[in-house]
């Protein structure tokens, strides 16, 4: 008797349920948040020694960074992989990474240059090659991770402010540093800013990449 | 040993510490063709910077050149953001660098455009505060003038002005005053002679102007600009004599400017300045007086070193029945100076002519005014003083003698920015 009252109080206030305009504007937003981040879904592979990742949907040669590209400016991009073995509650490992995007104005073609101790440049490139040849120069090591120990994956990826890319491209040592320090901060309102999680995963569950495999993800 | 290893880590900080998108910017491989200045106000620059950028024209890329010289850019015109980009030159393998320059900022100035004491017991000032928001900005100030005109004028001022109407090109500028005036007994005796009240109004205890303006520039380049500006003045006072009634001055207005700053080499420096503007009252816009007021001035300045020269020159003639603020005066603090203006002519004259030679090493500063006031019909008196003066930051206290006569009594004036 009172649950058949409560499926009548139910249906009634359904009928009365009206969604107003702001709340449609906002389950659109919604749907449109959740299509994006599914998008950056995060494919992760080991080399044996390093884990890997891929994430193909991921166009950051996009909005902001890319005008000031095509303006001719060089663009800094800061990656940074986390290990966690606790689904993020604390870091088992990190490895920031710093990339300067050029484009050729006249050839209209992207360059990319890896910053560290082995700085690495290719010329060329279309924007998804770019992007690409990004990911595949981004990898954390595996080192003292059993092969049956749940982990997970956190890759970030953010371009740097004008203002703060002399202190990121400088001598690596000191600014590593600061590359952690920044990516622990909220981005600034205009910064770009793009995050995938891959777990819980174990290292013998993952594809395992051999030869020129590793460097092609 | 550790000194060996602190030496290798510096050498090796400094070597990496040069600018690393030098390095990996794929367009420093090209040839600047051009440098260009766009945005808001980007002529006003100096001619050294200038030169600078002209030097980058040839050479290849430098982006840390670029960065340099927006910040040196950002900070000579005070504005918020240059930045630069860079475009496909007309050439192959070359690019044209662009500065963009980003309006001023929301922002509050409280100013004082002009104090000045003289020991005559003559006090003057204007006080303004100024909102600008991008290239808009509104002024609300208070003044109490009695150096300027024949009367002395007490009241609000406020002002709208669009830096950026059309353009860079096209400005526009609304002014409103708004004035209690006061009057000296020896403007009030010489109004009570016959022949006043057909050269001029009477004695007024208020007045009102409201000037909307548009002005066009018409010509810039680097060291030089030239503007046309062209308005109503809708001004109105209340005479006191013989009945209290209101009465109007309504004039087109127009003023054509003429600016010019060279930079030599060293610390040389010149600057032009002549203006030439116009007053037209006429019965088509509903005024009471109907007469044309011509004014020009010319001013030049050579600097070299510590060492300035000034030369200001300074002339008008009115035609008609103007009222007494539109008339000339002299002896005040500006020019012929040393001279008490209600000597010289209590009501102001609708003929002037003035010049003040200036010279001027550090602080101290010597000067030579000469100038005549008189009205149609009678011979111009060429009349003369001589001084000396202190000037620092905009304060300046001046003592000034004139060359008359009988008994010569200096005059000492102190101030800034008048």
């Amino acid at each position: 008797m009172a649950r058949a009252k409560r499926e009548r109080l139910s249906h009634d206030r359904k009928e009365v349920v009206t969604i107003s305009r702001r709340g449609w504007l906002l389950a659109g937003v919604a749907i449109a948040a959740s299509c994006l981040w599914a998008g950056e879904r995060l494919s992760v592979a080991w080399d044996g020694d390093d884990l890997r990742v891929a994430a193909p949907q991921l166009h950051f040669l996009a909005g902001k960074p890319l005008d000031r590209l095509k303006d001719g400016a060089a663009v800094v991009f800061l990656t940074q992989l986390t290990l966690t073995t606790d689904n993020f509650t604390t870091s088992l490992r990190r490895t920031p990474e710093r990339f300067i995007f050029s484009y050729d104005l006249w050839e209209e073609k992207f360059s990319v240059t890896k910053l560290g101790e082995s700085q690495r440049t290719i010329s060329h490139l279309s924007a998804t090659a770019a992007e690409a040849w990004c990911l595949d120069n981004v990898a954390i090591s595996s080192t003292g991770l059993p092969q049956d120990r749940p982990f997970w994956l956190r890759f970030e990826l953010r371009a740097a402010e004008p203002k703060d890319e002399a202190a990121v491209i400088g001598e690596s040592g000191l600014n590593l540093t600061r590359l952690i320090e920044i990516f622990s901060r909220r981005p600034r309102d205009q910064q770009p800013e793009w995050t995938a999680d891959a777990g819980p995963l174990r290292l013998g569950e993952l594809k395992r990449l051999v030869g020129r495999a590793a460097r092609a993800l | 040993m550790k000194l060996l290893w602190l030496a290798s880590i510096l050498g090796s900080s400094l070597l990496l510490a040069g600018n690393p998108e030098q390095e990996v910017n794929v367009n420093t491989r090209y040839t600047v063709e051009s440098v260009e200045l766009a945005g808001d106000n980007p002529s006003g620059i100096s001619t050294g910077l200038r030169g600078e950028l002209k030097r980058l024209v040839g050479a290849k890329l430098n982006p840390a050149a670029l960065d340099d010289l927006a910040t040196r850019i950002r900070q000579e015109l005070h504005v918020r953001a240059v930045t630069h980009r860079l475009l496909r030159g007309q050439t192959p393998e070359h690019v044209r660098v662009v500065f963009d320059v980003r309006g001023t900022p929301a922002k509050f100035d409280a100013s004082i455009p002009k104090l000045v004491y003289r020991s005559d017991g003559s006090f003057s000032g204007l006080a303004e505060g100024t909102a600008t928001l991008g290239s808009q900005a509104f002024t609300f100030g208070g003044v109490s003038d009695g150096d300027n005109l024949a009367e002395r004028y007490t009241g609000i001022v406020a002002r709208y002005e669009d830096k950026r109407l059309v353009g860079d090109r096209v400005r526009f500028r609304l002014d409103f005053e708004s004035y209690h005036e006061q009057w000296d007994q020896a403007t009030a005796n010489a109004l009570d002679q016959p022949t006043a009240e057909s050269d001029t109004s009477g004695i007024y205890r208020t007045r009102q102007n409201i000037e909307p303006v548009v002005t066009f520039v018409l010509a810039k380049s680097g060291s030089g600009l030239v503007n046309l500006t062209v308005g109503t003045s809708f001004e109105r006072f209340q005479s006191q004599f013989p009945a209290a009634r209101t009465e109007s001055a309504n004039a087109m207005v127009t003023t054509l400017r003429y600016h010019r700053r060279v930079e030599g080499s060293g610390a040389n420096q010149q600057e032009w300045d002549a203006g030439y503007s116009l007053r037209a009252a006429t019965n088509l816009l509903g005024s009471d007086f109907g007469y044309t007021r011509h004014q020009g001035d010319a001013h030049y300045a050579y600097t070299w070193g510590h060492n300035q020269f000034v030369d200001d020159l300074t002339g008008g003639e009115i035609s008609g029945r103007a009222p007494l603020f539109e008339r000339f005066i002299l002896g005040n603090s500006t020019m012929l100076r040393g001279w008490n203006r209600f000597e010289l002519d209590p009501l102001g004259g609708s003929r002037m002519v003035a010049n003040t030679a200036e010279y001027r090493y550090r602080l101290f500063d010597v000067f030579y005014d000469s100038g005549a006031i008189w009205d149609q019909g009678e011979t111009a008196v060429l009349r003369h003083s001589v001084g000396v003066g202190i000037r620092q930051n905009g304060m300046y206290a001046a003592l000034a003698f004139p060359i008359k006569e009988g008994h010569i009594e200096p005059v000492f004036m102190v101030g800034m920015n008048y």
